[in-house]
């Protein structure tokens, strides 16, 4: 496998201009959608079939409802290191590339939907048109060409960064640090933890305060780990049913009683 | 927040249709099984009624199934493809072009449809043949019952775990789903023998009360993996999980859930049965407490995907 590519995103340079937004639906040849309000400057609520890159904006309020701090973030699919999509798909459409990153085979996806509902994250959509699942690819065609994803490209600010994981890790622990010396106390990296929850995402981000205030889940954890203790729960309950098919056809019915 | 940021497969009622016949036809062929290996003389009726059941309730999964894709023509994907990739997942095991992904129940589902089906095909066949005034070929009968009776368990039991293998936070910490649809396919599978064994005035009224006693006992499980489902969904204490339960118990859903799975579908036939159905099995009795339990057992799978699905 060759070095695993990862993009970091800096939430503390964000401006918001969603430059990254657009470029990622030019290059993707995204279709147009219909504007939705969503009370912020937000726009859509949340990825779709056509939009892979979403920039977020969020209003943190103190205890009294007063606005303290509005924080923006350009969101992606985070190329899980333990992928709830690509564990659920049952047609093997979902497949890690030699980068580490996630990606839909569009030929061999047949539309099931699984992995819409097993994404920790809410990523991936549902294109009614081709009848296939669709998200974010890190732009395979461009980084398979060794030019970086279009989001990356034209990020202004340098607020997403794109390269090899391990570079861009000691970057990301350098800003924090950086950050927390100018005062952002509650500075912090979402993902890029190899050792944490979903094995670290390839998409990790420099958050400014908890991962709740950005709607992003504490411990995100994989779908599929429940998988052998409810299969146990169901194999007990099998055998319950087993053994009261047994006691039933064997009691006569002159005994009467359940 | 989190909870807001999920997306919903959104499977539709054909999804819920096929998780209720699925599991009907693998409770109905394992009592049959069972019948047929204590005694398949004495249990003769039970024995075919429930291959029939399994059998003609088999048919349509595959259709639903279908019908709900995306890309329709691509169902084959789900056991092969000509050309796959190589990393397709930490639990995949690839032969050529099949593929079968272990913690993935949709993936073992789809193997466990084909078999069960293959199974059930085998042994009503064999009933059917028997009933013409052939002579049952009793060794593939209990092979494949056998075989069958586990591929039926998995059929009931696998779309709970599949459920719960999603990041719905109405599933994602319920770990009992599964074991909650094995016993509503144990009892709904016991309801359509009794149901139509009932209607067609069958004089096995010896084993139709055996039928009813298993039932019952199938109800009593029911209703405690339904309670062990909400307990452990409401201790979990995750993001998302008092709005999710709500909806189901005090919400939109609340009334198909208590009325309907609760009482409708449990707690009506088993007081129809316990209170001297279970004895005399009175035929219309037996026939309206089955037809109760069918209507519960399909409401419960529906009402819980429902109310996870809801966003
Ligand atoms: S964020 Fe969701 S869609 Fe992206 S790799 Fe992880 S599980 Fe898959
Ligand atoms: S919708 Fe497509 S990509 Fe998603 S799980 Fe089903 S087959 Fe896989």
């Amino acid at each position: 496998m060759a070095r695993t590519l990862a993009m970091f995103t800096d939430v503390s340079l964000c401006i918001g201009c969603r430059a990254c937004q657009v470029a990622c639906k030019q290059w993707n040849q995204l279709a147009p959608e219909e504007p939705e309000w969503t009370g912020s400057y937000q726009n859509h609520a949340h990825f779709t079939d056509k939009t892979y890159r979403l920039v977020r904006f969020f209003e943190e309020t103190d205890a009294t409802g007063q606005m303290k701090q509005w924080h923006m973030m350009s969101d992606v699919c985070k190329h899980c290191a333990q992928a709830g999509c690509l564990e659920a798909c049952p047609t093997g459409a979902i497949y890690r590339t030699e980068y580490g990153t996630v990606n839909i085979n569009q030929d061999i996806c047949n539309g099931c939907r699984y992995c819409v509902s097993a994404c920790p994250f809410g990523v991936v959509a549902f294109n009614h048109d081709t009848g296939t699942a669709t998200k974010c690819t890190f732009c395979n065609d461009r980084i398979h060409n060794g030019l970086g994803p279009a989001c990356a490209k034209a990020c202004p600010t340098e607020s997403i960064r794109f390269g090899f994981r391990d570079e861009l890790a000691g970057k990301a622990k350098q800003r924090v640090e950086e950050l927390k010396k100018l005062g952002y106390k509650d500075a912090q990296l979402y993902g890029e933890d190899t050792n944490g929850a979903l094995g670290g995402l390839n998409a990790f981000f420099l958050l400014l305060g908890k991962p709740s205030i950005y709607g992003l889940p504490d411990k995100p954890k994989l779908p599929q780990r429940n998988v052998i203790a409810d299969s146990l729960l169901s194999i007990g309950s099998a055998l319950l049913v087993g053994l009261g098919a047994l006691v039933a056809f064997r009691s006569r019915d002159d005994k009467g009683g359940a | 927040m989190g909870p807001g940021l999920l997306k919903s497969a959104d499977w539709p009622l054909l999804i819920d249709l096929y998780f209720f016949l699925g599991g009907l036809a693998g409770g109905a062929f394992v009592i049959a099984t069972i019948a047929n290996l204590l005694d398949a003389r004495r249990y003769r009726d039970v024995v075919r009624m429930g291959y029939y059941i399994a059998f003609l309730a088999i048919i349509p999964g595959p259709i639903l199934l279908i019908v709900d894709l995306g890309v329709p023509t691509r169902f084959l994907h789900m056991m092969m493809v000509s050309k796959p990739s190589l990393e397709i997942g930490m639990s995949a095991l690839t032969v050529g072009p099949f593929h079968l992904k272990l913690l993935s129940p949709m993936s073992a589902g789809a193997w466990a449809l084909l078999g069960f089906s293959v199974c059930a095909f085998l042994v009503a066949l064999d009933v059917f043949l028997e009933d013409r005034g052939g002579r049952s070929m009793s060794v593939l009968r209990l092979v494949a019952g056998v075989i069958g009776g586990f591929f039926g368990f998995f059929l009931a039991a696998y779309p709970g775990v599949l459920l719960g293998a999603t990041a719905r936070p109405l599933f994602i910490s319920a770990h009992w789903l599964g074991a909650l649809f094995l016993v509503v396919g144990a009892s709904s599978g016991g309801a359509a023998i009794a149901l139509i064994l009932s209607l067609l005035g069958s004089r096995a009224r010896e084993s139709l009360s055996q039928l009813m006693r298993f039932t019952a006992f199938a109800l009593i499980l029911q209703l405690a993996a339904l309670a062990l489902f909400i307990i452990t969904v409401q201790m979990s204490g995750s993001t998302g999980i008092a709005q999710a339960l709500a909806k189901l118990l005090a919400g939109p859903y609340s009334l198909a859930f208590w009325l309907g799975a609760v009482v409708v579908g449990i707690v009506v036939p088993l007081a129809l049965q316990l209170g001297g159905g279970i004895k005399k099995a009175a035929p219309g009795m037996t026939a309206l407490a089955s037809a109760l339990i069918l209507i519960g057992g399909f409401l419960v799978k529906y009402v819980i995907i429902a109310a996870g699905q809801a966003t």
